[in-house]
């Protein structure tokens, strides 16, 4: 199809170009300090962590310039707004190749691609660490297990839109309409205060610690220290699903053996076409 | 307008992922494919995640991050178990049109 080939061919385009304009000195950081500098003591008030969940808390006093790996990149400039459109695109566009496409792989790589987009926005949010955890757990394992079940069930959809008359049609149009509409207004009515377009300060840690903002170390600390019951239900949850999700697969000893080639001989006869592997269509 | 373009805020943010949002519930209202609901519910799972950081961003507090990791790992579980049943049902049935799976409607 050569509207997903375009459609990956400009969404590279377009990071290498968002690449190059943030290397410009306009939008990116200073150069890679492994070190605070020299000559500039970097004042620690210990605050006691007596905030609402006891964890993680922004101290004020820390001073905003301290860098401490060099990433700090303040979120303004003309290639910050580039990156942003340019992945906020590819977000829009990959979910919207999800709810359009018939064929269910490329519906599948469009999910990837609004994936990717989405974990570039995350990382403009300052949100590294759930950004590489996005790419992790979506684009990488999600996704594969969403390739394999397509791959099992390989069947062209008859089709693959619900009918809708037209009222509903001139309903949706006008809903869609009037939801554009309230989401431009809201947009030129945000106002963006002067400390939002500053990188966030780094945040004081319980044990003494100082870590940047959205990194491992900060998110870890917050998770182990307020959410650490959700963690351990969460741990619990995944098993629960593995073990229902094996018990939900798994064939009923009934179809096993001739009954399922049986089955499977009078849907394929039913269908009254064979078994192709479309779906690539 | 220049603002608009240039100066990227919350709002531009909090917009991204309002608009991945209707376009998520537009895809499991219009489409009738199992997998392509359950990744439209995906894609409804990170909108709000979007949000939630955005938000938490916005007041300097981090356990929405926690909170995002977490959402993460729900959807992460809800996607084995609706595949699960999506395989489930295709064995059953030969197809995952939610428009035919009526054996529950009395």
């Amino acid at each position: 199809m050569s509207i997903q080939k375009a459609f990956l061919f400009l969404l590279a385009v377009a990071i290498a170009l968002g690449a190059l304009v943030a290397d410009a000195p306009e939008a990116t950081a200073q150069p890679a300090t492994a070190q605070p500098a020299a000559g500039q003591p970097v004042q620690l008030h210990v605050v006691p962590s007596d905030g609402p969940r006891g964890g993680v808390t922004v101290n004020p006093t820390i001073d905003p310039d301290r860098n401490l790996h060099g990433d700090r990149v303040e979120s303004h400039g003309k290639g910050m707004a580039l990156l942003f459109w340019v992945f906020a695109a590819a977000s829009i566009g990959g979910a919207l190749f999800v709810v359009t496409r018939r064929n269910l792989i490329a519906a599948v790589m469009g999910m990837v691609g609004s994936f990717l987009g989405i974990a570039a926005v995350y990382m403009m949010l300052y949100a590294h660490f759930l950004a590489v955890v996005q790419m992790l757990v979506y684009a990488g394992a999600i996704m594969v297990l969403f390739v394999f079940v397509i791959m099992i069930l390989n069947r062209p959809e008859d089709e693959p839109v619900a009918p809708t008359g037209h009222v509903g049609q001139v309903v949706g149009g006008i809903a869609i309409l009037y939801l554009l509409f309230r989401l431009g207004m809201l947009l030129a009515h945000v106002h963006v205060p002067a400390s939002a377009q500053l990188a966030p300060p780094p945040m004081q840690l319980p044990g003494g610690e100082v870590a940047d903002w959205g990194t491992v170390k900060a998110v870890g600390s917050d998770l182990f220290s307020g959410g650490l019951f959700p963690f351990e239900a969460i741990s619990i949850l995944l098993l629960i699903s593995v073990v229902g999700a094996i018990a939900i697969a798994k064939p009923l000893k009934d179809d096993d053996g001739e009954d399922a080639d049986l089955g499977e001989d009078l849907a394929t006869a039913a269908s009254g076409a064979p078994h192709t592997d479309g779906g690539h269509a | 307008m220049g603002d608009l373009v240039f100066d990227i805020g919350y709002g531009h943010f909090l917009v991204l992922a309002a608009v991945l949002f209707v376009i998520g519930m537009a895809g499991v209202l219009i489409r009738r494919n199992a997998l392509i609901i359950l990744m439209s519910v995906e894609l409804m799972l990170n909108a709000a995640n979007m949000t939630l950081l955005a938000f938490s961003r916005m007041w300097g507090d981090l356990s929405a991050h926690t909170f995002a990791l977490i959402v993460i790992a729900v959807a992460a579980a809800e996607a084995a178990v609706g595949l699960a049943i999506v395989v489930a049902v295709f064995r059953g049935r030969r197809n995952v049109d939610v428009d035919r799976l009526t054996a529950l409607r009395h």
